[in-house]
Order: C-alpha cells, then sequence, then structure tokens
C-alpha cells in the first residue's frame, strides 16, 4: 500500500513537471523587437515620392490640404492587411457626412512582388478609393523610416515568404502633421474619435 | 487506501477528458481576392458538442491551393504569421472562433480569385471527430458584417 501510495506521488510529481514544462519551458523563442524608429513622433511623415498603381511617380504634395491615413503592408497578407483596410473603410463611412472624409493610403512593403498593378488592383478590393502605392526597394525603404514601420521578410518553408509588419495605422491632418495612430485591437469608438480629430 | 486518494485524484484531474468528440464547425468565410493575390483567409467557429477533448490537426484545401493553421499577433504594434504547428485545441464543450487578426486558416497557391457569392469546401482534420467538411461562404473584401 506504502508502495502504491509513493508510486502515485512520483506520477503527481512527473505530471506537475510536464505541465510545467509545457507551460513555461522550453523558454519561447522570443520575438524580435519591434525596431521603433529614432525619430520624433511629432516629424513622423513629411514629403516623399512614390509609385502609382498607375505606374506613376505618385508625389505626397497630392495629398497637401487632405487629412489621410497610412497602413503598410503587402497584397499576399491574407489576415492583418484586409482586415485593417475593410475596417478603415467602415470607419470612414462611418463618419460620411459628420466630417471631411479622409484620404486611405496603402503602402506595400513588399516591392518585390507588389507592383503598380498588384497593389492597385488590391487597392479597388476594397469598394472605396485607397490610394494603393508601391516603389523601387530604395523608396519604400526611405518611406518606411519617415513613418517609423517596421517589415522583415521571414521565409515560410515552402520558398516562399510572409512579411512581419508594423501594423499601426498613421493619422496625419490636412497640413500633414502626425495626429495620432490606431492600433489593430483598439475599439472603434477610440478609432473614431481620433478620425474625427483629424477630419475636423 | 484513503492516503492515496489524494494524488490518485490529482493525476484523474490533470488528465483530458477521453470521451467521444464531435466537433461542429460553422460560420466559415472568406474575403474575396483579386487575380494576382495568392493567399487567403478563411475564418469559421468550431464546437465540440462531444464529452472529449479534441484537436484540429490539419485543414485540406481543394488543389492546386493549400490549407495550414496560422495565428497572427500583433502584439507590441508588429504583426506577425506564424503556422500552428501543433494544431489547435478544442476542448469538450467549448466554442472557438477563428476570426480576424487572430488564429485562421491559411490558404496559399490559389489558382484565381476568389469571387464574393461563391463557395469552396475545406476539409478540417480533427484528432478525434476525424474528417470534417465544411463548405466557405466568400464575402466581399468587407467581411460578413458588412451590408
Amino acid at each position: 500500500m506504502r508502495r502504491f501510495r509513493i508510486l502515485l506521488w512520483v506520477l503527481v510529481a512527473v505530471a506537475g513537471a510536464a505541465f510545467a514544462y509545457l507551460s513555461f519551458g522550453p523558454a519561447r523563442k522570443s520575438v524580435p523587437e519591434a525596431q521603433t524608429s529614432a525619430i520624433a513622433l511629432s516629424n513622423l511623415g513629411g514629403p516623399f515620392t512614390l509609385v502609382g498603381s498607375d505606374g506613376q511617380p505618385f508625389s505626397s504634395t497630392k495629398l497637401n490640404g487632405k487629412p489621410f491615413v497610412i497602413f503598410f503592408g503587402f497584397t499576399h497578407c491574407p489576415d492583418v492587411c484586409p482586415t485593417t483596410l475593410a475596417r478603415l473603410v467602415k470607419l470612414r463611412q462611418q463618419l460620411n457626412g459628420e466630417t471631411t472624409p479622409f484620404e486611405i493610403v496603402f503602402v506595400t512593403v513588399d516591392p518585390e512582388r507588389d507592383g503598380p498593378a498588384e497593389v492597385g488592383s488590391y487597392a479597388e478590393l476594397f469598394n472605396s478609393p485607397i490610394v494603393g502605392l508601391t516603389g523601387t526597394s530604395a523608396q519604400i525603404e526611405q518611406v518606411k523610416k519617415q513613418f517609423g514601420i517596421f517589415s522583415k521578410k521571414v521565409p515560410d518553408g515552402d520558398g516562399g515568404y510572409s512579411v512581419d509588419h508594423t501594423a499601426t495605422v498613421l493619422l496625419f491632418d490636412r497640413t500633414g502633421k502626425f495626429s495620432s495612430t490606431i492600433a489593430p485591437e483598439e475599439q472603434d469608438k477610440v478609432a473614431l474619435a481620433k478620425l474625427k480629430r483629424i477630419t475636423a | 487506501m484513503k492516503r492515496a486518494l489524494l494524488p490518485a485524484l490529482i493525476l484523474l484531474a490533470s488528465c483530458s477528458k477521453a470521451g467521444p468528440a464531435d466537433v461542429r464547425i460553422s460560420d466559415a468565410w472568406a474575403r474575396e481576392t483579386v487575380a494576382g493575390q495568392t493567399a487567403a483567409a478563411a475564418y469559421l467557429t468550431l464546437k465540440n458538442e462531444g464529452s472529449g477533448d479534441d484537436r484540429l490537426v490539419g485543414v485540406a484545401a481543394p488543389a492546386p491551393a493549400m490549407a495550414m493553421l496560422h495565428g497572427s499577433d500583433s502584439a507590441d504594434g508588429v504583426a506577425r504569421m506564424r503556422p500552428l504547428n501543433s494544431g489547435l485545441a478544442v476542448p469538450s464543450g467549448a466554442t472557438i472562433e477563428l476570426k480576424p487578426g487572430g488564429t485562421h486558416v491559411m490558404i496559399t497557391g490559389l489558382g484565381g480569385p476568389l469571387h464574393a457569392g461563391d463557395t469552396f469546401r475545406l476539409t478540417l482534420r480533427l484528432e478525434k471527430s476525424g474528417e470534417r467538411p465544411v463548405d466557405v461562404r466568400i464575402t466581399s473584401a468587407a467581411g460578413p458584417e458588412s451590408h
């Protein structure tokens, strides 16, 4: 009997250790820290030139006098990017009539696969005007830096790749001044209040 | 014997529920895509109405497309998408919703665009419930909650 009891306790210890191992170890792969840009928030943005969906240079002066929100992603992104763009369109519709509409700008962080045609048709998917932009790798890198955007290619194991990227939307007022951000997990109510600030 | 009761109970409690599992799948949808887009995400709800735990271990899409379980996470502001190699637990009694910005079925190698209004079939492979087909409704890019 005593042996049986000891055996049971040993089993409990083993189960406990296994549980602890599964819960806490092996040390979870630490995710690379988002590289936060060194530029101050108030300096985010500024003039840029990229390539529009028509293949022509797109100058940020086209946004002069208009409030805009800018989101960086890529067209092969199936989850976070369409979710974010669909949400921005929905929020813009909710504000419609209340304030001046804002522009939605989508910039690819994957210019290798996303040419003008790809960003163009992707932007049209949402049945509401979205400015889709691409550019040379150097242009994209420059604009990412200006807007404090992080992105990094990650091999998917099948010879392809995915891209980790900043999922935060940046909001700018009609003078081109940075106003605030919208994170994916933020409630619509908060997001709408921020959008009202740039469109007021 | 009484003194063996406590460790025996602890052991029992640490085991998973071993009865029959019965996972129902519903509300499957995916956003439409445009030509050139080779990847899409499908979302659905899993409900385990059985008395035993189950696990979603694989998903198959119609050829040439391939499907796998993926998790998105945008903690610290950076969106990352990674395969869930060990599958997804569906405990007895649980309802698990795969929704935008979280766990989803990642479909790659799409032969052509997905058109709103169409459906396509996914086959979910569960450890205990076996293979369960589900028809995925293709919605506009806005998703199912839009009008």
